[in-house]
């Protein structure tokens, strides 16, 4: 008999701000490595893991994930015994300090109170990473831990995972704060905002931490409690990447060209879950050239393509270079284009810029719609 | 049944032998096609676009594939209530004992019960191993304003190779007036799409008198429809203008699929009529950094870290470092290892050309199918 859990899926904290990209929809509906959206994976983790009741929670924007979502059908998961439910929030400025974790979470607490669930694994809509949640809630529930938290250690913390939280372990990977990420040390915990609990234990926080402070999140209350309780971290192997800005989600894009890596992501095992679009293969035409690329379904190519990773039905014309970029679908990159290190929104066409150049440090960012 | 007014059949067929392995363990219809589809989701997706929302495939040879594969009708979009695709494939009846399809007209005979459950006005008649995009509706509407009893799609064929297909001979307004199967001094190009509409109460009578005579071979082209017109009903030929092909042999499949590349008549990437099928779960393609990818239809899940040349290549196939493959069609999951050489053939599904293997040769007469695995001599 395995434990059974409801899935939550929560939006991003209301610091963070993905330039551009993020003006259009919530990070979870950002196109990830071509065709899927980043919130394909912890829906597919979810999946996965046998968990079959998933709240998704959106805080801002709710047309293109609800759009993607849609019944659910796709991500595998019974039509008549499980659900994925979508729950918007009422308060929706993204950067409202009252549009938080706690409040969406309250808003739509009788739902979780209905939830016939033992257990809740709360995970984020904002980050890509592979884990079987099925053995972290044995693991939670074997170790007799009040809450379970999901760590992945890493050692560019001065530079990356600045918007992230950070476990303060002891020795037992028993936890003893969460804080802020200060890029101050460069081996850190990163939190990865999963979290593993009973669901009983799981109002009570959130019940607590309303009474506490009206900007008090998941986060700060299990911190809080951690000095009361028993807070375990488990650590996490594999590939790990929070989207919390431009950069972020360039480089994790361009992490997954190394074919392996990607495909430990999403394999025939452990599945990415996505919306088809029935879309046709890629065509190549006469005099095209790829490398080291991921291309999606519907592309047009008569250009190069280098080191990147292109959306669905991106059109590139004769003599148009795209090196170290990622198009996002229904582009249209025009005769003799170049672009360098640029992540170009959908629907835009790119028609009398001759050469656009970022960096892999700062990538340029070209509007969704956008004609240039 | 209160939606739609006309119900579609494909004819399915038997086992198309033609295909050789291709078709040992799934009918024909079932067959890959174009990177991604299955000959049959062009059928069944023209039928979803034209608003058609039934459909039975009728088949009687190696039906548990199809079956599984069309059952899933929300593919298509044919899910909705009063929708459906059904596999038919001869039955053990109370009246009567279980027979095979003696025939196509028979095939539809033989399932009259279950067209009477939808009471449809017309019934759509179609051929489960052609590959083109056709609106259906504007068909009906053609077959409407003329009032016929039955329409024919027909498309323009050379005439030097019209011998090759039932001919229509046809006076000014479209109407036909004499159907030659394979003549040998055709008078028409009009050929014959195996495309019909019926007026289905009309059909109906008519069936039941054709399963009645002995010495009809129930067949639509050689019984059915020229008893109709010696009846004096009025058949009307529809005129297709368009990409359609019959993809009956390893060459023509192999042709149908190399029709992809370049002028690419048939526009699959057209988003107004979509063609559609299974959901593979696949990663996009994988172009690795020593690829050459030079005039080619390739689809997602795919890794490709040799050359890629003229070729059409399927879902999860493999194509290894230095390896090379020219005109050449890889259906799914079929692999060639570092550095093999495979020139004008057209790989299985699931077949590993192993390693430095060299299969076919640029100026064979006919396609090569390699059908089982290949190793380095």
């Amino acid at each position: 008999m395995s434990y059974q859990a409801l899935g939550i899926i929560t939006s991003e904290a209301n610091y963070i701000r993905v330039e551009g990209m993020q003006d259009y929809r919530p990070i979870g509906a950002f196109s990830f490595l071509g065709r899927y959206r980043v919130i394909d994976f912890p829906i597919s983790n979810m999946s996965n893991s046998g968990i079959d009741r998933v709240h998704i929670y959106v805080n801002s924007k709710p047309r293109s994930i609800a759009e993607h979502i849609g019944s659910g059908r796709h991500y595998n998961i019974n039509s008549k015994r499980g659900k994925l439910q979508l729950l918007f929030t009422e308060n929706n400025d993204p950067n409202s300090i009252y549009n938080n974790d706690i409040a969406a979470f309250t808003e739509n607490i009788e739902l979780i109170e209905r939830a016939n669930r033992e257990y809740v694994v709360i995970a984020p809509s904002y980050m890509v990473y592979r884990e079987n949640y099925k053995q972290l809630l044995k693991t939670h529930v074997e170790s007799g831990a009040d809450i379970t938290l999901l760590y992945h250690k890493v050692d560019n913390a001065k530079s990356a995972f600045l918007n992230s939280h950070v476990l303060n372990l002891n020795h037992q990977k028993g936890v003893v704060s969460i804080d802020r990420n200060l890029g101050n040390t460069k081996e850190k915990n990163i939190f990865m905002d999963t979290y593993v609990m009973t669901r009983e234990k799981f109002l009570e926080m959130i019940k607590k931490a309303k009474s506490e402070s009206s900007m008090y999140t998941l986060a700060d209350i299990v911190s809080d409690e951690c000095k009361e309780f028993d807070v375990r971290g488990v650590p996490h192997k594999g590939y790990f990447a929070a989207i919390t800005t431009l950069r972020d989600y360039y480089q994790a894009n361009m992490d997954l060209l190394d074919i392996d890596t990607a495909r430990n992501l999403c394999n025939a095992d452990w599945p990415i879950y996505t919306r088809t679009t029935d879309t046709c293969p890629v065509q190549y035409f006469d005099g095209s050239t790829a490398r080291n690329s991921l291309i999606s379904n519907g592309c047009m190519i008569e250009g190069t393509v280098e080191n990147s990773v292109l959306g669905r039905s991106v059109k590139v014309k004769k003599g148009a270079v795209i090196r170290n970029s990622i198009v996002l679908a229904y582009t249209e990159i025009g005769e003799d284009c170049q672009l360098d290190n640029v992540v170009v929104d959908k629907w835009a066409q790119i028609k009398h810029a001759n050469k656009i150049s970022g960096s892999p440090e700062a990538p340029v960012y070209v509007k969704r719609n956008d004609k240039l | 049944m209160s939606q739609s007014n006309m119900l579609a059949m494909i004819l399915a067929g038997g086992r198309g032998s033609r295909l050789h392995e291709l078709t040992n363990t799934v009918a024909k219809p079932a067959v890959s096609y174009g990177g991604k589809y299955r000959i049959v989701d062009f059928p069944l997706s023209n039928c979803a676009n034209s608003g058609i929302n039934v459909v039975g495939v009728l088949t009687q040879y190696e039906s548990v594939f199809l079956n599984s594969y069309v059952a899933a009708g929300g593919r298509w979009g044919l899910d909705t209530r009063d929708s459906g695709v059904f596999v038919l494939t001869p039955r053990e009846k109370a009246d009567a004992g279980l027979d095979v399809y003696r025939g196509t007209a028979d095939a539809i005979s033989q399932n009259i019960d279950f067209i009477d459950r939808y009471n449809p006005e017309y019934l759509l008649v179609l051929s489960g191993d052609h590959i083109y995009k056709m609106n259906y509706a504007k068909m009906l509407s053609f077959h409407q304003e003329k009032n016929a009893d039955a329409t024919i799609a027909v498309i323009g064929v050379p005439i030097k190779e019209a011998s090759r297909f039932g001919i229509m001979n046809t006076a000014e307004d479209g109407k036909v007036v004499e159907f030659e199967e394979k003549p040998e001094h055709p008078k028409s190009n009009l050929a014959s799409m195996g495309i019909y509409i019926f007026n289905w109460k009309l059909m109906r009578k008519m069936l039941i008198a054709d399963m009645k005579k002995e010495d009809s071979s129930h067949d639509f082209g050689k019984d059915f429809i020229p008893v109709m017109l010696n009846e004096g009903k009025r058949i009307y030929a529809y005129e297709f203008k368009g990409y359609w092909k019959d993809v009956g042999t390893i060459d023509s499949l192999w042709e149908a699929n190399m029709d992809l590349l370049n002028t690419n008549e048939l526009n699959l990437a057209d988003h107004t009529w979509k063609i559609y099928t299974e959901n593979k779960i696949a990663l996009p393609q994988y172009i690795g950094p020593e690829a050459k990818v030079n005039c080619a239809y390739i689809t997602q899940g795919v890794e490709v870290e040799g050359e890629v040349t003229n070729s059409v290549v399927f879902t999860d196939a493999k194509v290894g470092k230095g390896a090379k493959v020219v005109d050449t069609v890889l259906m799914p999951g079929a692999i060639v290892e570092d550095g093999a050489k495979v020139t004008r053939a057209l790989v299985a599904d699931n077949v590993v050309i192993g390693k430095n293997a060299v299969v076919g040769s640029a100026d064979s007469q006919n396609i090569l199918l390699v059908s089982e695995n290949v190793e380095a001599k």
